[in-house]
């Protein structure tokens, strides 16, 4: 399909992405401007920022594939990942942005090297951990840019990873935050308005609202049900579900990051709703453009691909029957792209944070030049998307089960010793590292059991009831509590700059 | 299996279009709350 138009289209995209990358390099002087924008961002660049963060590969092809072939049991997806950037926000974004104000945190490993009073060591594991999710987290956005560029230009999958690497790279490694931040709020501006444009036509060409409904109904009795009798989806999946969305992607460094760069702790007031109310009206809508497709292929308007991930494709192939002109399908996939690149950019921008802020300046070499830890920034930005592009090559079968064991392994690494160190003033150093570590090694090791279906000590990791990030989840939460009062306390003095205790902000 | 009522008008069982729109609508109230509520300064 990769007529001229598109191409023309597509390629307008991407220039101005290149564009937007070449005017933010000139507003940046130092690393703070380039890691938190130099802490300018108003309410909606942070609202559209959060959304364009939160809004990754999954939301497009996975939310509409998972609701293809699951139905409505998964639509509390779509309920939670837009409630997480209020939990973000509200739970962790104020108190953080109070504390960033006085103590100049560039990274939330810097609050967590400051609470707990450990410059080193829980900073480097912080890090490193961030680290790690974020390559995981990556490689499921890379598999969606891929997706999408095969489906248009009908390039084989490693040219269409490398178009994919070097714009994103591009313009995140040249322009930082201040790029990141402008390019997310044109990326999220076409989304939204694409998809409430677009969506509505996919579920009006299957035969309307009503009629998707009970047709998937007639299929399976359970696609139309709010949750599975047994298994994935049903109620206690469902509930560590909404952990593993609303806690998991609120305390992912490359959300929770963004709460640093807010220009006025006031744009928290509202931005919650906002967020939730718009992005939430995006993926109902993409969730509902799955069930479409459903009907569209049972009815035998399009069959999909004969590939592992073929359900990732439904969305593509709705839009191209729904619309059959070509230039709308390139306004599409640039619909797609923006989505991706929203999450990919901010996740290398993280990484490139972490290195070079976090394990560099802070702790490797603590009299490094601004300079020096710019150019490093940037030189691992560069590296990130290489790295990722060639652990993409091999795409997974369902881009959602990869996208969540990333989250997953964020929510069980971080939530504990970020809620301990806001809201509780007898959580230690001793208590973070082994919550931490703990969680992060459960989180890889019950991941990897449940992803290659084995069955071991008596258990079938395949079919446990809850997600797997739950169980790693409880065992941090245990070993912070267990540790923490079995270990010297944080001094006051700390505890008193870091505003720990159990309110969101002193009224 | 327990009998389940149709919501006619949306295709879908009623303990669907209660669970989803009964979360939904908690959300909403739980954040409007907070945008009443939170005064912006430490």
């Amino acid at each position: 399909m990769a007529d001229i138009g598109t191409i023309v289209i597509v390629t307008l995209y991407f220039l101005a992405m290149l564009g937007i990358g070449i005017w933010a390099s000139k507003k940046i002087k130092n690393t703070e401007d380039y890691l938190v924008a130099g802490r300018q961002l108003g309410f909606w660049v942070f609202v559209l920022l959060m959304i364009g963060t939160v809004c990754s590969g999954m939301s497009l092809l996975g939310v509409s594939g998972l609701g293809y072939k699951a139905g409505w049991p998964t639509i509390w997806e779509q309920i939670f990942v837009p409630l997480s950037i209020g939990v973000c926000v509200i739970f962790f974004g104020v108190k953080l942005h109070n504390v960033a104000r006085t103590s100049g945190y560039v990274t939330v490993q810097d609050y967590l090297a400051h609470r707990y009073e450990s410059p080193t060591a829980l900073r480097s594991l912080a890090a490193v951990a961030g680290i790690i999710v974020s390559l995981i987290y990556l490689v499921g956005q890379y598999t969606a840019i891929a997706i999408v560029l095969i489906w248009i230009f009908q390039v084989p999958l490693w040219l269409a990873l490398v178009i994919a690497t070097l714009v994103t790279m591009a313009y995140t490694a040249i322009g930082g935050l201040y790029a990141v931040a402008w390019a997310s709020l044109i990326q999220a501006i076409i989304l939204i308005v694409g998809v409430l444009i677009m969506a509505p036509l996919i579920i009006w060409y299957a035969g309307g609202f009503t009629h998707v409904n009970e047709f998937i109904g007639t299929i399976n009795p359970n696609l139309v049900m709010p949750w599975n009798p047994s298994g994935a989806f049903a109620f206690p999946y469902i509930f560590s579900f909404a952990i593993l969305l609303g806690l998991g992607l609120a305390c992912a460094p490359h959300v929770i990051n963004n709460v640093l760069a807010i220009k006025d702790v006031k744009y928290f007031k509202w931005a919650p709703l906002v967020a939730f109310l718009l992005y939430g009206a995006v993926m109902f809508l993409l969730k509902f453009s799955g069930f479409a497709g459903l009907v569209m292929v049972k009815e035998g308007v399009f069959t999909l691909p004969t590939v592992a991930n073929a359900q990732d494709f439904v969305i593509l192939y709705g839009i191209q029957n729904a619309m059959p002109i070509l230039a709308l399908w390139a306004v599409f996939a640039v619909i797609v792209l923006a989505a991706v690149m929203s999450t990919t950019d901010r996740l290398m921008l993280t990484i490139g944070a972490m290195v070079s802020w976090d394990l560099y300046k802070k702790v490797l070499k603590p009299n490094a030049d601004d300079k020096h830890v710019l150019l490093l920034s940037k030189i691992v930005v560069v590296l990130s998307a290489i790295v990722t592009m060639v652990l993409s090559i091999n795409p997974p079968e369902m881009l959602a089960i990869l996208i969540w064991m990333g989250i997953g392994t964020m929510l069980a690494t971080f939530a504990v010793p970020l809620l301990a160190g806001l809201y509780w003033r007898g959580a230690t150093r001793q208590g973070a590292l082994a919550s931490m570590s703990l969680g992060l090694v459960f989180a890889l090791v019950f991941g990897f059991l449940n992803y290659f279906k084995v069955k071991a000590l008596g258990i079938d990791f395949a079919t446990i009831p809850l997600h797997f990030s739950f169980y790693a989840f409880v065992i941090s939460i245990v070993a912070m509590i267990v540790v923490s009062l079995a270990t010297q306390k944080t001094s006051e003095k700390v505890l008193n700059e870091t505003q720990t205790g159990w309110f969101i902000s002193k009224q | 299996m327990a009998h389940v009522i149709r919501n006619k008008m949306l295709g879908l069982p009623n303990i669907t279009v209660y669970a989803v729109s009964g979360v939904v609508v908690i959300i909403i109230l739980a954040l409007l709350y907070w945008g009443l509520t939170f005064r912006g300064h430490d």
